[in-house]
């Protein structure tokens, strides 16, 4: 079926493209303008903005992780379903099903869930495979297993990590790798209270910094698209800029992406030990081409924290708002699930809101610094479209930072920041530079051949307005969203990456897996036939 | 073959499929109890619910939403059945029932190999009022030293044994000062201890002050629990309705959205206060009738269940994991497996006989998700 959407104003940035268009679809695919061929649906979008369909890189969405904190805080569900935007924890719907509403009401087809542990990755599958109409993809995690660390001590091979990395991916059905705290949860179990980048995990006798470095280093050989997706040491601390800046450092030039980067962004100046380090960090972005980030912006009001980081979240756990939360020491990393609430009056989470801005705002390359609050960790998904309302206008920041205390805007530069956003750098930030860095050659952009993901929005000068419902989303060329409201549920798939491998490690995981746990292997498998959906995943390729 | 029955008299399986639709279709007030089925299972059963405004129970929720309750309600250090394997030179058991999980407890003894900081130390553990569970499980080959006997006293010695750690002193207590000073030295002298408990066997209150215990540990050592987790898939159903509804079990859609509400949507309450009108049963992995005398308005249960009077409709299903594939939560694993079907039969699964209840319901398709 042929359809044209006409007479949008169509931002491609990956193509150059700004300009008053149409875009036509056949068969879930961009297709090139026909000659002479009439459209069976036309949709008007005169006055309108067309854009891809959004993608996000970094969204805790599901998982056991996830799940956990539901199960955890059962109250703000609660008040989600009798007072809908009341509170902002009920906004994220926080099931499933409403996870996949939610982000394709604002013109997002594809999410990337960010920190699935090997042992869990069906549990992420199956939460997946239930969120309907966008695409979706993990992140695997590694570098406090017991066998990479292993690897390490004994000195092994580049290429037995990489084969052990290849097989990670391949049985968890992941799109890329991400490391939290290297080392740091594997120290913690060892009762190391703090963990530096050149701190050395006991037992192993390995550092922070070589696990960094062995990962980055066999994602890369094999050709994974994506970089090592790395949460750095340190996180949420006073000072802990420099851990940043040790670890962009390290990127030698190869690679690397640094997620919620707003987390790393603290000084110590200022009368209460702590301030904006944002300027240096963007400086240090700025320097070092090969390295890329994600914000993680945090947005006041109720939240909750879900991170792999055990011991950041154990640190934190008596700061929980409201005072419960559960740890796990995990067969590897684990997680720490921690309530908080960032409030507005509150100095240190006031200064936490301004590094985020800063940080998008003085990292100059909108290619290399993406869109992201670390959902739910520094705010809600749904929050997005205010985000984007404050990064496109500076007199809608001047109206926020008027409502800060005082003592927060004395360390931090965000006041004195003019620029703002464009709808093209906007579109750059969440669509074609998201498509570059996770690989997906098929979405990101409105060329022929990609996939028909396709949003539209009113070119209201309400920012958040415009970017809360999309006037139309397209989801592989059908019509999922409709003011704002989705009109039709489908089933996306899950992105995956199977570089090639040594089989000869299939066999040594075998027997690691029986020594140390008296378990198959195979109880990591993830079944296509388990999720219950048609064609449940999408290889992407990667680099020869 | 396949075994269906309408009012106890054998019946072709559409027929019995017709029947129930009808029947839970009709309800004012449907409840599907029991719940004892895979992923699969539970997700349908959810569906099912969501567009008939039922409510969801589980069997096994009791015990389930004690440690649940104390975990949304204060904080809790967990970690895996692989770590304590592994890694944990302490094991604190606490109060009986535990040998209903003796082959997890025999793998978590059984594990010759630690973390290399702990090789050569041996592993102790401790059993706090085990009651007749530790002359069951002495064959295992593991020196266990117990610390009292009677349940009833594990709230005072939990207690006596937090308050000896921060240095207070204790009141009288079933068991010396000599003896508790000594274990509570002991569990600060761990590198990384596990308590481990059934709820089957506790009250929140003591579920509580173990993860106090436990939390309290912490502040110099590295203390975690495992509490074992009832039958029945009973965690994997928890899991699977977090996602869906955000909410655990005992959860309603009477009145379009999900709601939870542990004593409200306690199946066995809405039978006996007959506020529900129709019973769906599900008991996939073992033929058990519910604990309440009238019998279910529909049950779908493992070969050879016994129920005082026939249920309206009766469906044999097959057993998860055994008869077909199935993804259940494992004991061993932590975590939702995937298990083929070791004896693979024709016999129908509950996800597809709820599927086909939903497909047969009256007004199908009125109501799009």
């Amino acid at each position: 079926m042929l359809t044209r959407i006409t007479g949008g104003r169509v931002i491609d940035p990956a193509n150059n493209r700004d300009g008053v268009g149409d875009v036509w679809m056949r068969d879930g695919r961009i297709v090139d303008a026909p000659q002479g061929a009439r459209a069976a649906a036309t949709y008007d979008a005169a006055g309108k903005i067309v854009m891809a369909g959004a993608i996000d890189i970094h969204s805790h969405i599901a998982g056991w992780n996830v799940n956990t904190a539901r199960l955890l805080l059962p109250e703000y569900h609660s008040a989600a379903a009798v007072r809908p935007t009341t509170t902002p924890l009920s906004q994220v719907g926080w099931t499933a099903h409403e996870t996949g509403r939610l982000y394709a009401a604002m013109g997002f087809t594809t999410v990337v869930e960010p920190a699935v542990s090997p042992q869990h990755a069906l549990h992420a599958h199956l939460e997946l495979a239930d969120i309907p109409i966008i695409d979706k993809a993990t992140l695997v995690i590694l570098g406090n297993d017991d066998y990479l660390l292993g690897l390490l001590r004994a000195k092994e091979s580049g290429l037995a990590v990489q084969d052990y990395v290849a097989w990670t991916l391949e049985m968890s059905r992941s799109l890329g790798i991400k490391v939290v705290n290297a080392g740091g949860a594997a120290a913690f179990k060892e009762n190391i209270r703090a963990f530096s980048f050149d701190d050395v995990v006991p037992s192993y006798g390995v550092s922070s910094r070589a696990i960094v470095k062995a990962l980055q280093h066999a994602v890369n050989a094999l050709g994974v698209p994506h970089p090592l997706h790395v949460h750095c040491n340190n996180l949420g601390l006073a000072g802990n800029a420099e851990t940043a800046l040790t670890t962009i450092a390290a990127a030698e030039g190869l690679p690397l992406h640094l997620a919620h980067l707003q987390f790393y962004g603290y000084g110590k100046e200022g009368e209460r030990d702590f301030s904006s380090a944002a300027p240096a960090l963007a400086e240090a972005v700025n320097a070092a081409k090969s390295v890329t980030i994600d914000v993680g912006q945090v947005m006041f009001g109720q939240t909750v924290t879900i991170s792999s980081d055990v011991l950041r979240q154990f640190n934190a756990r008596n700061q929980a708002r409201p005072g419960k939360w559960l740890i796990l020491d995990g067969d590897a990393n684990g997680v720490g699930v921690v309530p908080y609430n960032y409030r507005r009056n509150d100095f240190y989470n006031a200064v936490q809101w301004a590094i985020g801005l800063e940080l998008f705002l003085l990292i100059e390359d909108p290619w290399r610094v993406f869109f992201t609050t670390d959902h739910p960790n520094g705010a809600p998904f749904t929050t997005y479209p205010e985000i984007f309302a404050l990064l496109m206008s500076r007199d809608l920041r001047s109206q926020w930072l008027a409502q800060l205390p005082p003592a927060a805007l004395a360390v931090t530069t965000l006041s004195s920041i003019a620029r703002e956003y464009s709808l093209t750098e906007i579109a750059t930030m969440t669509r074609a530079a998201p498509a570059k860095l996770l690989g997906l050659a098929d979405r990101g952009h409105l060329n022929a051949g990609a996939i028909a993901d396709v949003a539209v929005y009113e070119n209201n000068i309400d920012r958040a307005k415009m970017f809360r419902a999309a006037a139309l989303v397209f989801k592989d060329g059908e019509l999922v969203v409709r003011d704002g409201s989705v009109t039709n549920y489908r089933w996306g798939r899950a992105l995956t990456v199977r570089p090639e491998r040594d089989r000869a490690i299939d066999r040594r995981m075998r027997t690691f897996y029986e020594d140390r746990y008296g378990l198959s292997e195979e109880f990591l498998k993830v079944p296509e036939h388990a999720l219950g959906r048609p064609e449940p995943f999408t290889v992407v390729p990667c680099a020869p | 073959m396949q075994h269906a029955w309408i009012a106890g008299k054998a019946a072709p399986l559409e027929s019995a499929i017709a029947e129930a639709a009808k029947l839970f279709g009709a309800s004012r007030y449907p409840l599907i109890a029991g719940l004892g089925t895979d992923v699969a299972g539970a997700r349908a059963a959810i569906a099912l619910a969501q567009r008939t405004g039922a409510v969801i129970d589980h069997m096994n929720a009791d015990a389930l939403l004690r440690d649940l309750d104390v975990m949304r309600s204060s904080g809790v250090m967990l970690t895996t059945p692989g770590e304590t394997r592994v890694r944990a030179d302490t094991l604190l058991l606490v109060g009986p029932r535990l040998a209903d999980g003796a082959e997890l407890l025999q793998r978590l003894l059984g594990k010759a190999e630690q973390s290399q900081r702990n090789a050569g130390v041996g592993r102790r553990i401790f059993w706090l009022c085990p009651e007749g569970d530790l002359a069951r499980l002495a064959s295992a080959g593991a020196t266990i030293e117990a610390i009292g006997k009677d349940p009833g006293d594990l709230p005072g010695l939990l207690a006596a044994l937090r308050a000896r750690l921060a240095g207070r002193p204790t009141g009288k207590a079933r068991v010396s000062s000599r003896k508790l000073d000594q274990v509570s030295k002991d569990l600060k002298t761990a590198r990384f201890g596990v308590a481990i408990w059934s709820a089957a066997a506790l009250d929140t209150l003591t579920i509580e002050m173990v993860c106090g215990l436990v939390n309290d540990l912490n502040a110099t050592t590295r203390f975690c629990t495992l509490p074992f987790t009832p039958g029945d898939n009973a965690m994997g159903v928890l899991q699977t309705c977090g996602w869906t509804t955000g909410f655990p079990m005992r959860t309603a859609f009477g009145r379009g959205f999900a709601e939870h509400d542990p004593w409200l949507f306690n199946s066995r309450r809405l039978v006996e206060s007959c506020e529900t009108d129709c019973v769906l049963w599900i008991s996939a992995y073992r033929p058990v009738a519910p604990e309440w005398r009238e019998p279910p308005t529909i049950a779908l249960t493992g070969h050879g269940a016994a129920f005082r009077q026939p249920p309206r409709i009766q469906i044999e299903v097959g057993c998860p994991g055994l008869d077909h594939f199935a993804v259940q939560h494992l004991a061993s694993t932590g975590a939702l497996t995937a298990v083929e079907a070791t004896q693979p039969s024709e016999t129908i699964s509950v996800a597809d006989v709820i599927t086909r209840i939903a497909s047969a319901l009256p007004g199908n398709g009125e109501r799009p998700c």
